[in-house]
């Protein structure tokens, strides 16, 4: 491989026009089929887009190409070399980077620790800090990105553990950059800045593989775009020759559900009020400052909001994870002082902000999660009624759409849309009176998503009040009937769906108005 | 101008002297900053200072060692086999092969089996325990001073050495002068106290203890300068990044965990060796556990964990000089306690403010009704001085962030 190396070096000068080259490439895991004959071709110094949805095979592709995979059949070139690789470290040596979705970096260690862990610069085994920091910091300077690189991680923020990542993945000379999800955990301005590195790398001869789902982000970014759908290539186009749609429809196969009016109306009850709701803090500034709301029957508020501001508090001061001053309401009755289990049996529901910390333990079976939090109704006694349990599973996997072979399944196995609506529908299927929904379709495909969207909105209309917190905003401007906007703990703006634009949203959640 | 942090650490230093100082005039206990208090305290702070850094190789790498003590255990008796059989630098040899026994015990269980950190470490400790007693069955028994609970005594004892010039010590036969000695019998302010702790530091040294001084610059220097380090340390820290810039995190980890046991195993041999001429059941006396509280202590640094080992030293050893002398130390903390409170008005804490004049009622009272300390509370004074340090000090602690997480190399994360 080391030899392999250095040969496809000496094609680069040649200029090849492909660096990467995928051909038929498949492979499964036992039931399923990643990756079916799929086929890809990336020119050099371009960035080239990866979109499909969750559960697609984009992350299985490039986990092959990566080295930590490997395909069934099919080809591998890299700078016109046939190459087979048995584990990331070879794909290094190849010139190949992985930037990873969920950030492999360690927080305790400096940023410099951090970007030469691995192939440091030694001297008969001692580091030789002064040369790893000028070759970093020339790095750093050529992408137009400014970083300390003696604090820990732990006090970086999110996008800044970005830019270490990619640095990282430079500094050990990668020409072929593979970035999986780089915007899922950014705020718009960080986007921004990360395209502007990415431009500045390409014009340095950098090729980029970009994997995403947000399609407005691909077709800003990107000089070609390859969809797969279902473990397959359906095609690979230019962005100057499709528009989102025309992208989504190859994405998802089908023209996209319509976000659609409302039939119904918004009742005259309040199913859901929080009066002056305060979460005290004690060494910094209240989470939650003096926040008052009310939510209607078959009402959707949208709580928009960068992430931080405050949303998360609210929703466990409203399920009563936190202590609060102020009051809450459901159905009209004071629930201020009631249990987290008294709330819930009022009519509250919960969609949490991370699934897999708060909504699901992973490695227990489908019909054990869904049985969560209804212990109560499914039960005989001290004993839970197993068929019951496995049946009430089975219904929400039914009509929620849960892609996978049985109940009896752990809940790892799924693919993160299919265990949000697995979550949702845990959720949704006891009818609750109000549903605080956090983050309902985050780091989930379209369709899915589309899925997820369907149920609130039947739910809704059947009379259920929703809290809708999410950062998306065409989820937030699409299904709820009220917006408010959230900064700094505070409720910053009112606004209506129908007159708001996300320019102006972003105006309010980023506090510039 | 900002004073640097190296002046503020020289002015605190001497300000903790002036105040030791005056209250050992003040009371007249000598015994305070004596050379003999501050030599046993050095003794005693030897082992616990190497159980501390047997923690820290332990921790850095990812792996709890609840098992030090158990460590120590085989370290006090292989090494005084070795000792009886040898000589005390094969002993000590011996010591540390045997804790590494145990490191690599805790390593094939917990890194290769997976088993319960926490669970593999009690595990070794009561082995450890009952393993030695069985060894001693087999080897002591019936030997001339040997039993089934101790060796037989140790014939030869390891060298100690003064400091030439300041300390009394040899230079080729001649005998040089003992300025720290005379120095420290004038009873200076401040002057005789630092001649005291100086000659306290310099004067009859075992080798052993300047090995285990050594131990922490070299681990500083390896963990933070050398790839070894680099790579270890993110074992602890993030092993799945680790894993994914082709670090080889479970070598590692046994690297780290034999380096832990060794410590322990010549923690354990100095108890047998140097501080005592035979091995003893419960020689260890808990010391391996004391050595991971300095290790919490010291911020799992090196120089943390000599600070802390030698605060726990220092209050150990007063009690073995000078049990007398424990009622001044009431009035030192009271002393350092009303600095600190008064700093902490001028930074406007209120928790400080509150525990520190807490701290200084309580021991100013103590100081003016005790006479004598019953000994089952002298035996407490390391542990109360860890809490009161601990409570005030307001250090952030930054421990390995993944130390006690099992990995299990290639899975999905």
């Amino acid at each position: 491989m080391q030899a392999g190396s250095k040969k496809s070096s000496q094609t680069l000068s040649a200029g090849s026009a492909n660096v990467v080259e995928l051909a038929n490439i498949s492979k499964s895991f036992p039931g399923v089929i990643a990756n079916r004959d799929i086929s890809l071709q990336v020119a050099r110094a371009t960035i080239h887009a990866i979109v499909g949805e969750n559960g697609a095979g984009k992350s299985t592709l490039m986990k092959i190409l990566y080295g930590l995979h490997q395909p069934d059949s099919g080809t591998i070139l890299v700078n016109g070399v046939l190459t087979q690789f048995k584990s990331p470290s070879e794909a290094m040596d190849a010139g190949i980077g992985m930037v990873h979705q969920h950030f492999m970096l360690a927080d305790n260690l400096t940023v410099l620790e951090n970007i030469i862990l691995g192939s440091e610069p030694t001297k008969f085994g001692v580091l030789s800090l002064g040369d790893a920091r000028k070759h970093v910091k020339d790095l750093a300077t050529s992408i137009g990105v400014e970083i300390d690189l003696d604090l820990p991680i732990s006090e970086l923020g999110v996008g800044q553990r970005q830019r270490v990542e990619i640095l990282k993945v430079l500094f050990r000379g990668a020409e072929i950059l593979v970035l999986d999800e780089p915007t899922a955990v950014l705020v718009p301005q960080e986007v921004d800045e990360l395209f502007a590195n990415l431009r500045k790398l390409v014009a340095n001869g950098t090729t980029i593989l970009f994997i995403s789902h947000k399609l407005d982000e691909v077709l800003a970014i990107s000089d070609a775009i390859t969809v797969i759908r279902q473990g397959s290539t359906v095609a690979t186009v230019s962005p100057k020759s499709v528009d989102r749609l025309k992208l989504a429809e190859l994405m998802v196969g089908s023209d996209l559900p319509s976000h659609g009016k409302r039939a119904t109306k918004v009742g005259e009850k309040v199913q859901l009020a929080a009066r002056n709701l305060t979460v005290i803090a004690k060494d910094r500034k209240n989470p939650i400052q003096d926040i008052s709301f009310e939510v209607f029957e078959s009402e959707i508020v949208g709580i928009a909001g960068v992430d931080g501001n405050g949303q998360f508090e609210l929703c466990e001061a409203l399920l009563g994870l936190v202590a609060s001053q102020g009051t809450i309401e459901i159905g009209g009755s004071d629930v201020s002082d009631l249990s987290i289990r008294e709330r819930l049996d009022q009519g509250l529901a919960y969609i949490p902000f991370d699934r897999h910390r708060e909504g699901l333990m992973l490695a227990a079976s489908l019909w054990e999660n869904a049985l969560l939090g209804h212990e109560a109704s499914l039960s005989r006694g001290p004993m839970i009624d197993l068929i019951s349990a496995k049946n009430s599973c089975r219904e929400i996997i039914e009509r929620f759409g849960v892609m996978t072979p049985n109940e009896l399944v752990p809940a790892f196995v799924l693919s993160g849309g299919n265990q949000q609506k697995l979550v949702v529908g845990r959720n949704l299927a006891t009818a609750p009176k109000v549903l605080i929904a956090a983050h309902p379709t985050r780091g989930i495909d379209v369709g899915a998503q589309a899925a997820v969207w369907e149920e609130i909105r039947r739910s809704r209309d059947a009379g259920m009040s929703v809290l809708l917190v999410s950062a998306d905003l065409e989820e937030v401007l699409g299904l709820s009937d009220r917006i408010l906007v959230m900064f700094d703990g505070e409720i910053s703006a009112e606004i209506d769906p129908k007159s708001a634009t996300p320019q102006i949203l972003g105006k309010y959640m980023t506090g510039t108005q | 101008m900002i004073p640097s942090k190296n002046f503020k650490l020289y002015v605190s230093i001497l300000g903790a002297l002036a105040i030791i100082s005056t209250v050992r005039l003040w009371t007249d206990q000598d015994a305070l900053t004596s050379s003999s208090t501050i030599g046993t305290a050095l003794r005693l702070t030897v082992p616990i200072l190497l159980a501390g850094m047997a923690g820290l190789w332990a921790e850095r790498c990812g792996v709890l060692n609840i098992g030090i003590e158990g460590m120590m255990i085989f370290g006090t008796w292989f090494g005084a086999w070795g000792a009886w059989q040898f000589g005390p630098w094969v002993g000590l040899l011996f010591a540390i092969l045997g804790g590494m026994f145990g490191g690599l015990v805790h390593a094939v269980a917990t890194v290769r089996f997976n088993i319960d950190q926490v669970i593999s470490g009690v595990v070794i400790n009561l082995f450890a325990f009952f393993g030695v007693r069985y060894l001693s069955e087999l080897v002591y028994v019936g030997k001339p001073g040997g039993g089934i609970s101790q060796s037989p005594p140790q014939k030869w004892a390891l060298p100690k050495f003064n400091l030439p010039i300041l300390s009394g010590g040899e230079i080729a036969g001649w005998k040089s002068s003992d300025f720290l000695g005379w120095l420290e019998s004038q009873r200076w302010f401040i002057l005789g106290d630092l001649g005291g702790i100086g000659r306290g530091l310099t004067h009859s040294i075992s080798w052993a203890t300047v090995i285990a001084v050594i131990v922490v610059p070299v681990s500083a220097w390896v963990l933070w300068r050398t790839r070894f380090g680099l790579r270890l340390r993110s074992s602890g820290e993030s092993p799945v990044a680790a894993e994914s810039l082709g670090v080889k995190v479970n070598h590692l980890r046994y690297f780290g965990l034999l380096i832990s046991g060794g410590l322990a195993g010549l923690a354990g041999g100095t108890l047998s060796i140097v501080a005592s001429s035979y091995y003893r059941q419960g020689q260890t006396a808990g010391r391996g556990f004391i050595g991971l509280a300095t290790m919490i202590f010291g911020n799992w640094r090196p120089s943390g964990i000599l600070t802390g080992a030698l605060l726990f030293g220092y209050a150990e050893g007063i009690k073995l000089v000078a049990s007398d002398s424990i009622t001044a130390l009431f009035l030192f903390i009271a002393a350092i306690a009303i600095v600190f409170f008064v700093l902490s008005i001028v930074r406007r804490k209120r928790s400080q403010i509150l525990v520190t004049l807490v701290v200084f009622i309580l021991s100013a009272v103590a100081y003016r009704t005790v006479s004598t300390v019953p000994e089952s509370l002298t035996q407490s004074l390391p542990y109360v001085v860890t809490l009161i340090v601990l409570a005030t000090a307001n250090q952030r602690l930054r421990p390995p962030a993944m130390a006690g997480v099992p990995f299990r190399p290639g899975e999905p994360h």
